[in-house]
């Protein structure tokens, strides 16, 4: 179990959200997405955000988690968000996974790499979206992660990777044996420096800060203390923690949309028809009002299940989740937009939050594959509506 | 086959209807695909206390029913001898 789980401050609800508030203060608007990972670290904010853990890495407070991405959201810029988001729900958690075999004498390089992200002095990118597959085919990935004496290989490439750009580390999911089974995959932390590692970055003009990139391996060579996690387990810890992430996604939509939905409604006060502010026009307050009941149904459901999808780490929970976003999101910020009219267009109009929270229902499991995740629960799922 | 194991297996194994699970039931055949076969795993970890070591997390572990017993019995009685020591 990581050491990070018991060093946890005991920090109240009220005074986490003080905490993070502070932290991100005097971090000017537009900074580099590391600027602000810096700023939480170095605040401690991090740290305390794991209430807990166990033999597959902490676990985020779902409460804390909340909070940490409704500040980071409110500074309005989706690719530094997404940045801490990734590292926060995933990474994190990831590298914190515990290891086969006996404590080592020394810290792992994987413990150290831990410290540094936790006190924010260093960022971790998670690549698991591979180059030889479609990102909903996990167990297809091609990138071979070798072992060969005391020494790991790791070649192949990763796509779509966020903060590849940026970050110090790189937490690689490949593949050690050939075949779709679960047990064929592990972790592997690649300092971003190291030989025969090239990161390009993504040709997108959205979530900037979020520094996509697509990265190769090329016969990248590593002691063998940088396997992350037990041998053959490193599928089974990623699911542990996705529902976790699939939480922080829902969180995080629900900061983004309702930022969105009171930015639309100052919109509609000011702009006038014939004299009358547009917020008068009975069509348009039902529209707005459709869209806030679909937010609000989405955060009783984050509140509803926060405890089951991150402590509990139940699929289940995240599955309903991440679902639940796929269906409001898109919904609630394309009637934004269009309520916005022409000024939707505008820079920080309703028009480019929407391209780039499309990322809500792609990344980590598409809105598809996530609905036939809940049909395949259907059974478990009537009989607790039905109790 | 403890029924302790093949009433944890059950949900897991959505073709199998009403057929009885025997050691020689393939877990692919009858439905448990790659997510639902991890959760199978930590259902397993959670109810025998039991952590399958290193060697046994591979595809023949969980090719049968049978299979996979054989390396519930075997870490159990591993953790009992350690325990005992």
């Amino acid at each position: 179990m990581s050491d990070l789980a018991s060093a946890s401050p005991e920090t109240s609800p009220a005074g986490y959200r003080k905490l993070v508030s502070q932290a991100l203060e005097d971090v000017p608007a537009g900074a580099p997405a590391a600027d602000v990972w810096r700023a939480l670290g170095a605040a401690g904010a991090l740290s305390a955000l794991y209430a807990g853990g166990n033999a597959l890495g902490p676990v985020a407070d779902p409460a804390r988690l909340g909070a940490l991405l409704r500040a980071v959201d409110a500074r309005g810029d989706n690719g530094a968000t997404l940045s801490v988001l990734v590292q926060a729900a995933s990474a994190l958690p990831v590298l914190g996974s515990g290891r086969s075999g006996p404590a080592p004498a020394a810290p792992s390089p994987v413990a150290a790499a831990q410290a540094q992200v936790l006190a924010g002095t260093a960022q971790v990118a998670l690549a698991a979206t591979d180059e030889a597959t479609a990102g909903s085919d996990l167990s297809g990935l091609g990138t071979e992660l070798r072992i060969e004496g005391d020494e790991l290989v790791v070649q192949g490439g990763k796509r779509w990777v966020t903060n590849a750009g940026t970050a110090e580390y790189l937490l690689v999911l490949g593949r050690h044996r050939p075949g779709r089974h679960f047990t064929s995959f592990g972790w592997v932390l690649v300092p971003a420096r190291t030989a025969g590692v090239t990161v390009r970055t993504a040709a997108t003009d959205l979530l900037v800060n979020a520094a996509t990139g697509h990265i190769a391996f090329d016969s990248v060579r590593l002691p063998a203390d940088h396997l992350v996690g037990r041998n053959g387990r490193g599928m089974a810890v990623f699911a542990r923690h996705m529902s976790t992430e699939r939480l922080a996604g829902a969180q995080w939509a629900v900061a983004l949309t309702s930022r969105v939905l009171a930015d639309t409604r100052e919109r509609l006060r000011r702009r006038t028809v014939d004299g009358e502010p547009l917020w008068h026009n009975a069509a348009v307050r039902q529209g707005f009002a459709e869209c806030l009941v679909r937010v609000t149904q989405l955060r009783a459901l984050c509140d509803n299940l926060a405890e089951t999808a991150a402590k509990g780490q139940d699929l289940s929970a995240g599955a309903l989740l991440k679902s639940a976003v796929g269906l409001t999101v898109d919904p609630v910020l394309a009637r934004c937009a269009q309520l916005q009219g022409a000024d939707g267009f505008a820079a920080s109009g309703a028009q480019g939050i929407r391209a780039e929270a499309a990322v809500l229902g792609i990344g980590g499991g598409v809105t598809e594959l996530m609905l036939a995740g809940v049909a395949d629960l259907s059974e478990q799922l009537l009989t607790e509506l039905r109790a | 086959m403890d029924p302790r194991f093949t009433e944890l297996l059950a949900p897991f194994l959505k073709f199998l209807g009403d057929e009885e699970i025997t050691a020689e039931t393939s877990l692919r055949e009858q439905g448990l695909d790659s997510m639902q076969a991890i959760e199978l795993l930590f259902a397993i970890e959670d109810t025998f206390a039991v952590v399958l070591p290193d060697e046994a997390m591979n595809d023949a572990t969980f090719a049968t029913a049978g299979s996979l017993w054989n390396a519930i019995s075997a870490a159990s009685e591993a953790g009992q001898e350690a325990s005992v020591r």
